[in-house]
């Protein structure tokens, strides 16, 4: 008999041909987050088993609860001995061990060929624990469900069971470029986007020395938390200087936040497809500010064919907030540096951008061969930290 | 010298002491301070703080740096009995715990805060039965080690949390992890409050941890809190974090090797001593790194003073309390005294050789010998 971590897959199951390759993305992801572990792991359509060779059955269910792909994490007692009489004891000591008063037993039989069915087994473990304990059966509301799953090479006795964070294994549909500015929401929607399955590469505009080294570090460090679900992302800082000073001191100020996104979106394009992202993402919720009115999204989208994905679109900002500080990034949004997007602000920025205006007004400057220079100069930044020797 | 007195304190590890001495001169700026040095200081500050969080699995915004377990102990039953008194004045703890925590707990007994011990087992592990009937309405903070330092009794403490959830899931549950670290496994998240100390796993003495979970409020001790100490005033000693980093971080990685190992050593121990008349009060249930015993005919000071010529260094009880009767072995026996009075502790090490097990066992016979004759 052994503890072991029974994984049940997300919504994989609604997946059919392509499933073997979810489920191998899935385990990928897996050992790569445990390297520091030693188990063993098994797969088959339905589950998926960690059996730890350590005491580490806690801290590799506390890793696995920030792996996409994952419904639940169970941890079961297996045995090898599918007799009527050892699951009976099992599940009795099962109970021993915890604190209720009511139970209701479960049993699926996923081996046809196991001799008792599935209700009456039910009867024989409950009416053993029964006997032997101050147990009460409720099947309405107990508050232990034991689940027994006989399957064909072992039986699985289990009574809680952990949820695991949904969404698909990160990696199995592709990539996007996330525009990552600082704030609270970009970080939350690059968590939501990964959530589904899609790897991220980050994008950020920096515009030295109007923004500091420190609000460079902070998009850094909230890169870095949004590693823990993504893998392998890569940072890419725009120098973003020149082109804003160009609309600072040559267009229409009330314009300078439309156009100003606009050429964000020409680079990020470009970006885009030089390093294989097939979407970008930003972290747009409608009528936030005066930038994400419908008509300011219209107006900058109107630069790009590329499909953009704007998964907070329809959140409230309190919404965003509960999720950013879930995933830790909360605390590093708030520090109070100048992002690139808020060093030039109008005083009244647009509201209602109109793309008449915005073509008269773009057409007085030659934007072209400094959106080249910054595309050719993106800079890579490694967002593996390097740990001090000291340590 | 056979030094086997590591649960009292720990000899500091080179690579520890390397990192400590380069940190003191290089790393001199106050990592709350806003110019160049000062953020030097606190990207190292951050490093260390992060390397810890990851290693005891929790958030580094739950890690507070003190002056030590008492230090941890103190502000966790102090800052929990003042936060919440207005909810109730019931404490309950056990008497296996380290003195820091049992004169807190007189502390608050003269104040107004009822506590309680839960009992102890014969085999030293709580009466689970009892603490459940201990816990009520008003039970604000359950304080009850992972690891009793004297004998090594290990506490289980997942299903003292199960307890707590079904009776009262309001209570605070705290536990000195002191002994525990680097000697055993345990998961933080099973815990509200958690003490730490450095210098028992070859980091310099004077620094310690005290764990809390993030939203918990509780009181502070120590006042003049700043950006980098947010609950614990005072300036981060930035070398002794490093070092207790480092420390964590070398013990952590051969915590299986070194656990194999003193099971090992003290097999060897337990072989040599079954020879004697003594009782041998660890049992299976204790850490590998802690054996204890009682030679019920000679007094454990008489006993640690005569090892002592022979430069043999072992405990009576804990080093905090050497010279008072175990309030841990009397309540197993009891109150049996000849058991209470007599009790020795040898505590071992990854730095513990066979061979020094071995001339321990000798001298321990001459010892054993002499005193008895006379």
């Amino acid at each position: 008999m052994k503890q072991v971590i029974l994984i049940k897959y997300g919504e994989l199951t609604t997946k059919k041909d392509n499933r073997n390759f979810f489920i191998r993305t899935l385990k990928k992801n897996i050992l790569n987050k445990l390297s520091n572990f030693k188990f063993d792991i098994v797969d088959d359509y339905y589950r998926m088993f960690i059996i730890p060779s350590n005491d580490d059955i806690d801290l590799i269910v506390d890793n696995l609860k920030n792996i996409f792909g994952i419904h639940a994490i169970v941890i079961a007692l297996m045995s090898e001995d599918k007799s009527e009489n050892n699951i009976k004891e099992i599940s009795l000591n099962m109970m021993r061990e915890l604190n209720y008063n009511t139970f209701k037993v479960e049993t699926k039989r996923s081996d046809k060929s196991y001799p008792i069915k599935s209700m009456d087994m039910n009867n024989i473990v409950g009416s053993h624990i029964l006997k032997n304990t101050n147990y009460k059966v409720d099947v309405h509301n107990p508050e232990v469900l034991l689940n027994v799953e006989i399957r064909r090479e072992a039986v699985y006795i289990y009574n809680s069971s952990i949820p695991g964070l949904g969404g698909y294994p990160v990696g199995t549909l592709g990539r996007a470029l996330l525009m990552l500015s600082g704030g609270i929401d970009s970080p939350v929607a690059g968590y939501l986007t990964i959530k589904r399955g899609v790897e991220l590469y980050y994008l950020y505009f920096e515009s030295r020395p109007h923004t500091s080294i420190e609000a460079r570090n902070k998009v850094i460090s909230l890169a870095r938390k949004l590693e823990k679900y993504n893998s392998n992302g890569k940072l890419l800082v725009v120098n973003f200087t020149k082109i804003q000073e160009a609309i600072y001191k040559n267009l229409d100020p009330s314009y300078l936040i439309t156009i100003m996104r606009r050429k964000m979106y020409t680079i990020a394009e470009k970006l885009a497809k030089r390093y294989n992202c097939l979407a970008i993402v930003n972290g747009e919720s409608i009528g936030q500010v005066a930038s994400q009115t419908l008509s300011s999204i219209l107006s900058v989208n109107d630069v790009t064919n590329y499909p953009i994905l704007r998964p907070l679109c329809s959140f409230d900002k309190l919404d965003i907030i509960e999720i950013s500080k879930k995933i830790d990034t909360y605390e590093i949004s708030i520090l109070p540096y100048e992002d690139c997007c808020t060093v030039f602000v109008p005083k009244h920025p647009v509201i209602n951008p109109e793309l008449k205006h915005i073509y008269e007004e773009e057409s007085k400057f030659d934007f072209e061969p400094l959106i080249e220079e910054a595309v050719k100069n993106v800079e890579i930044v490694d967002l593996k930290e390097k740990i001090s020797d000291l340590l | 010298m056979i030094y086997l007195d590591y649960s009292a304190t720990t000899p500091v590890d080179e690579r520890v002491l390397d990192s400590y001495c380069k940190t003191t001169r290089e790393f001199i700026g106050n990592a709350n301070s806003i110019h160049t040095l000062g953020s030097k200081s606190k990207e190292l500050l951050m490093q260390a703080t992060n390397q810890i969080a990851s290693i005891l699995n929790c958030h580094p915004k739950e890690l507070i740096f003190t002056s030590g377990a008492s230090e941890s102990n103190t502000t966790a039953i102090k800052g929990v009995a003042f936060k919440y008194s207005k909810f109730g004045k019931h404490i309950i703890t056990s008497k296996l715990e380290h003195k820091s925590v049992l004169e807190v707990m007189g502390y608050l007994s003269n104040i107004g805060f009822e506590v309680d011990f839960v009992n102890i087992l014969p085999n030293g592990q709580i009466d689970l039965k009892n603490l459940e009937e201990l816990i009520r309405k008003d039970t604000i903070l359950i304080s009850i080690c992972a690891v009793n330092s004297e004998t090594g009794y290990k506490q289980p403490l997942k299903t003292i949390r199960q307890v707590i959830n079904k009776k009262n899931p309001n209570v605070i549950f705290h536990s000195d992890l002191t002994q525990a670290l680097g000697k055993t496994r345990f998961y933080l998240n099973d815990l509200d409050l958690a003490s730490f100390s450095a210098h028992k796993i070859y980091a310099p003495k004077g620094i310690g941890i005290l764990y809390k979970k993030r939203d918990l409020q509780i009181d502070t001790l120590i006042y003049g809190t700043t950006e980098n100490c947010p609950f614990r005033g005072g300036t981060p000693p930035l070398p002794l974090v490093v070092a207790f980093a480092k420390a964590m971080r070398l013990i952590s990685d051969k915590l299986e090797t070194n656990i194999k190992k003193c099971e090992k050593l003290k097999a060897e121990l337990l072989k040599g001593l079954s020879k004697y008349p003594i009782q041998i009060n660890s049992n299976e249930l204790c850490v590998p790194q802690i054996v204890n015993f009682s030679l019920l005919k000679i007094k454990s000071e008489t006993f640690v003073h005569a090892l002592e010529k022979y430069e043999v260094y072992v405990s009576t009880t804990t080093a905090c309390s050497s010279l008072e009767e175990s309030t841990v072995l009397k309540a197993i026996s009891n109150g049996n005294k000849d058991v209470s009075t007599t009790s020795i502790r040898v505590s071992l090490s990854h730095l513990t050789t066979m061979s020094e097990i071995q001339d321990f066992l000798e001298i321990f016979d001459k010892v054993w010998n002499e005193l008895l004759l006379k």
